[in-house]
């Protein structure tokens, strides 16, 4: 295709690398859609205080597609086709890098926050394996570091990481994430009128596109089933 | 003693502007500590003084038991204060290390203390870990990219560097055109700066800072102290 390519002219190379990237052909058929769950995912946890579930096959596809993408966009750029061009689809492929790698950074500034709550509990489930790994080495290093300048210190039976002392019945001293804050989200479809709270006493009426600021912790469950989502 | 010098720790913390690190306040630090073992020295006679007197330990309720338990809140608010101070210390570090990246300027060095620099660098290493597992570098494209390529010049001497399968020589004063995400390592450790996408100014016009220059190199720029306007 490449060598090809450098004994045309600049329009019809051009014409060349539009049929291979074009979204609209064989080769990627469900890009757009693609990219939409990919925002989607990414919107979400952006205003989710807690951590979501990782969205694996979406990463790895992805992935895929990046890769495939840099190497058609590489085959063209020793040829005559027009830079404008390259430099175009260059552009739409930083674009959805941008997105994935945000993605994953917020999850991994999360876990850096919560790490003693999530390595707890059953957030841990929600990690992928090279984060749990990440969440093992932070808190590891964080242990280490606070034992080394704050709880070596301290008198005998007030030196735990986790319980204010030993007499503590629970583990309290592990900082949650704030579930109560105020989220904007927009449903998707009709969910009709939806209890708000444990008490049954705010029913909100819940209608397909409209926009609601509601906390997170009452539509807790209806984000994680993906019925919601949050901007 | 009860928790006074404790709170003075999390005053600092509280009048700090955001992520903004003071010196870490060894003083103070070691001042609680003492406090906290005269607490515990305290707690401890007071247990004993029960035990002698023949009562039990858990169901008591005089002076004494009380006096106890006074020390032992104030030995766990000590602790909690002491928590929450390094804690939220380390959380500021953590971030630098997206802010500014791995080496950190001699002035932000000064004011961490031991434990925190090694920290620092674990916490580093355990980035590194994870960014070549997923085999994926995090730390660029912090902001969403409006332009591939981005013009910088040079300000100091890099010599010949390998930008994708070019060598360009960076010395003292070029401009080049380079990739995005080549551009940020060097510009976040300073070496060259984002020069105007839009070079020539209007005709006539003066070059002021109202005007519209490109979004990003700007931000480039806000890194060296210029002010960015609301």
């Amino acid at each position: 295709m490449a060598a090809s390519s450098s004994s045309r002219d600049d329009l019809s190379g051009t014409d060349d690398l539009l049929g291979t990237i074009d979204p609209a052909s064989s080769s990627s058929p469900s890009s757009s859609s693609g990219v939409e769950m990919l925002k989607r995912a990414w919107r979400n946890e952006k205003a989710a205080p807690e951590i979501l579930q990782y969205e694996e096959e979406l990463v790895e596809t992805f992935r895929e597609q990046i890769r495939s993408r840099e190497d058609i966009i590489d085959n063209y750029s020793g040829g005559g086709t027009e830079d404008l061009m390259l430099s175009l689809f260059r552009m739409d492929l930083d674009r959805t890098l941008f997105i994935l790698r945000s993605y994953l950074r917020i999850r991994l500034q999360k876990i850096e926050k919560h790490v003693f709550h999530i390595c707890k509990s059953n957030l841990w489930n929600r990690l992928s394996k090279s984060e749990q790994n990440f969440a093992t080495r932070c808190t590891d290093i964080l242990e280490k570091h606070l034992e080394q300048s704050v709880l070596g210190k301290l008198p005998y039976g007030y030196q735990s990481i986790l319980k204010q002392s030993i007499s503590s019945e629970d583990i309290d001293m592990v900082p949650e994430p704030r579930l109560d804050t105020f989220v904007f989200c927009k449903s998707r479809d009709s969910i009709g009128s939806f209890q708000l709270d444990d008490y049954g006493e705010e029913i909100v009426d819940l209608v397909a596109d409209d926009l609601y600021i509601l906390r997170y912790k009452s539509i807790k469950a209806l984000v994680e089933s993906g019925r919601i989502d949050l901007l | 003693m009860f928790c006074k010098s404790a709170s003075q720790l999390l005053k600092e913390l509280a009048y700090n502007d955001n992520d903004q690190l003071t010196p870490f306040n060894n003083d103070i630090f070691e001042q609680v500590f003492r406090e906290c073992d005269e607490h515990h020295l305290h707690l401890q006679s007071l247990m004993r003084k029960i035990q002698d007197d023949g009562l039990d330990i858990q169901t008591t309720r005089n002076s004494d038991h009380f006096g106890a338990v006074i020390h032992h809140l104030s030995l766990i608010r000590n602790k909690r204060c002491l928590m929450a101070y390094m804690y939220n210390r380390a959380e500021i570090i953590r971030s630098l290390r997206w802010k500014i990246g791995t080496i950190l300027p001699e002035e932000i060095q000064s004011k961490l203390n031991y434990s925190e620099e090694e920290y620092f660098k674990n916490h580093c290493a355990a980035l590194e870990v994870y960014m070549s597992e997923i085999d994926l570098d995090l730390t660029v494209d912090m902001i969403p990219p409006k332009d591939p390529s981005i013009q910088v010049r040079v300000r100091c001497d890099i010599g010949d560097v390998l930008l994708g399968d070019q060598v360009a020589s960076l010395t003292n004063n070029s401009v080049h055109l380079m990739k995005r995400t080549d551009a940020e390592q060097f510009i976040s450790q300073k070496q060259v700066v984002g020069a105007l996408l839009a070079p020539l100014p209007l005709e006539g016009a003066k070059l002021q800072k109202s005007d519209l220059y490109s979004v990003m190199p700007l931000i480039y720029l806000c890194k060296f102290g210029f002010q960015q306007l609301p």
